[in-house]
């Protein structure tokens, strides 16, 4: 692929050409871009990522003298998109630069859609709080745009992220909202109990007995099944071994619900807080007596 | 001479009495206890027969006048021994029936241990049996429930598909509008053009009028 990073350099240095120099009716912008958009294609072609994204950049420079903002935010989702193989942090500069044209532009669905991809790039980097307030905007947008089921995704990736920093109010807020949601739409009620769960167990690391027990009563009225399935009787069981302070009882709680389904990561980080927390209370009881 | 007789009737006379009361008391009892009372009875009536033979020479040895009243004795004593022969020939043999029971519950006593041990082997294997189903039970379980899953998160993509086929449904509606507004935006442009066509048209012809009427008047005067 040699002879096209060639035939790239040669375009890209043609171009740059077209622009320094002076162009006839003015067109040296549009021909420039042209020029600028096969040098990227061939740079692309050669996989040389890098060479392809600064021309893509290059080329949204371009567009934007030519006041076609649009071009403009493609250009530079192009180029994000190639930085996306080499090096993150790029690849988020230029999202947000075209996420702030498509806001101006008002195509508010493709500004959704990139922060969103924004807040899933910096989850890649553990960047959680940026990442929590990527999605935020994502969901906020959605909804204005009444695009419920991608907003529903992104405020339950904000509320996962609330919870992992600990902001345990925000994230049972997000989640029962979610769940009140979801509750009257009748394709995705099936999956209202795995929400009213993680709400739960939201509500187990904040460590206020009454509070969970009032939640689980609310959570029934949202949910009329939800007092039959194993979620609930799980979440009774940890209630339980929380206020007797029984580790073990909490151990087998969790054992037995992970015997039948397998609990994600997310879910068993926060319930290994939550027992590291009943013993601290334990050793601390031991220790006043 | 007939001391040694009376001696040898005398023995004779308690051993048969014995073995008549042995015979009838083991008429009543079974398994061991009647082995023992016929085999004792056995030795009895063996040492009676001795007697009996001993007794025979003895009289035999004797005088004849003696001797028919002594053998007449002893024919008795021999009937008498023959009696107690067959009594215990019928003691022993209406056993067949019973020698075959003992037979069979001393071998059931062995059985019978073989039967629970049996039993025991059938109660193993039942409760493996209980606890495979109950594997297979939680392992259908368990499938079930990750069908479950996969069903929410199908249905879930279902929902946002159908908004997005609902999002492009409208969008297309809205296409669809400005083709007709652009269409007649269009047709407005065309009138024009071809009205403008005309006027242009007009005016040169005005133009080529005027300018062939000035030459007319200048070449006339």
């Amino acid at each position: 692929m040699a002879d096209q990073t060639a035939k790239g350099e040669e375009l890209e240095r043609k171009a740059e050409k077209t622009l320094g120099g002076w162009g006839i009716f003015c067109n040296k912008y549009d021909e420039a871009a042209d020029l600028f958009d096969s040098a990227a294609i061939c740079f692309k072609l050669a996989k040389n990522w890098e060479r392809a994204g600064s021309v893509s950049i290059k080329l949204a420079d371009c567009h934007l003298k030519l006041h076609s903002k649009h071009e403009a935010a493609s250009a530079y989702v192009d180029a994000a998109n190639c930085y996306k193989k080499i090096s993150i942090q790029d690849a988020t500069q230029s999202l947000n630069q075209a996420v702030k044209l498509f806001l101006e532009i008002g195509r508010l669905n493709m500004a959704a859609r990139y922060y969103k991809e924004l807040g899933e790039l910096n989850e890649q980097e553990h960047n959680l709080e940026n990442a929590m307030e990527y999605f935020e905007q994502a969901a906020d947008l959605f909804q204005s745009e009444e695009v419920t089921t991608s907003a529903n995704q992104c405020k339950q990736k904000v509320a996962q992220f609330a919870a992992q920093l600990e902001q345990y109010p925000k994230a049972i807020e997000v989640y029962e909202a979610l769940a009140r949601c979801s509750a009257k739409n009748s394709l995705l009620k099936y999956g209202v109990k795995g929400i009213l769960l993680n709400a739960g167990i939201c509500q187990l690391c904040k460590g206020d007995v009454v509070a969970i027990t009032n939640a689980l009563e609310q959570y029934q009225e949202i949910d009329p099944t939800f007092s039959g399935t194993r979620e609930y009787k799980l979440l009774a069981n940890l209630v339980d071994s929380m206020d007797e302070g029984d580790v073990a009882k909490f151990t087998d709680a969790a054992q037995e619900y992970d015997s039948m389904t397998r609990l994600d990561p997310w879910k068993t980080r926060l319930l290994l807080r939550v027992k590291n927390a009943i013993k601290a209370k334990e050793v601390a009881e031991d220790d006043l007596t | 001479m007939s001391e040694v007789f009376d001696g040898y009737e005398r023995h004779y006379c308690e051993i048969s009495a014995s073995l008549s009361r042995k015979c009838t008391s083991a008429a009543h009892l079974d398994g061991e206890k009647k082995k023992q009372k016929v085999s004792e009875i056995k030795t009895g009536l063996d040492d009676a027969e001795n007697l009996i033979r001993k007794m025979d020479l003895e009289a035999r040895s004797l005088q004849p006048s003696v001797k028919a009243g002594l053998l007449a004795k002893l024919r008795e004593y021999k009937s008498d021994l023959n009696n107690l022969k067959s009594e215990l020939k019928r003691i022993t043999t209406p056993n067949p029936t019973q020698a075959s029971r003992e037979e069979l519950l001393e071998s059931g006593k062995a059985d019978m241990i073989a039967v629970s041990a049996d039993q025991r082997g059938r109660l193993l294997m039942s409760t493996e049996r209980l606890n495979q189903s109950t594997d297979r039970i939680k392992e259908g379980r368990r499938t079930m429930l990750e069908t479950e899953e996969l069903g929410v998160s199908i249905l879930q993509d279902l929902h946002q598909q159908r908004q997005s086929l609902l999002h492009a449904h409208s969008t297309l509606h809205g296409v669809d509008d400005n083709i007709g507004k652009s269409r007649k935006i269009l047709t407005t442009m065309s009138r024009r053009m071809d009205r403008n066509k005309w006027i242009i048209g007009g005016i040169m012809v005005a133009l080529v009028l005027a300018i062939l009427v000035i030459l007319y008047f200048k070449l006339t005067h």
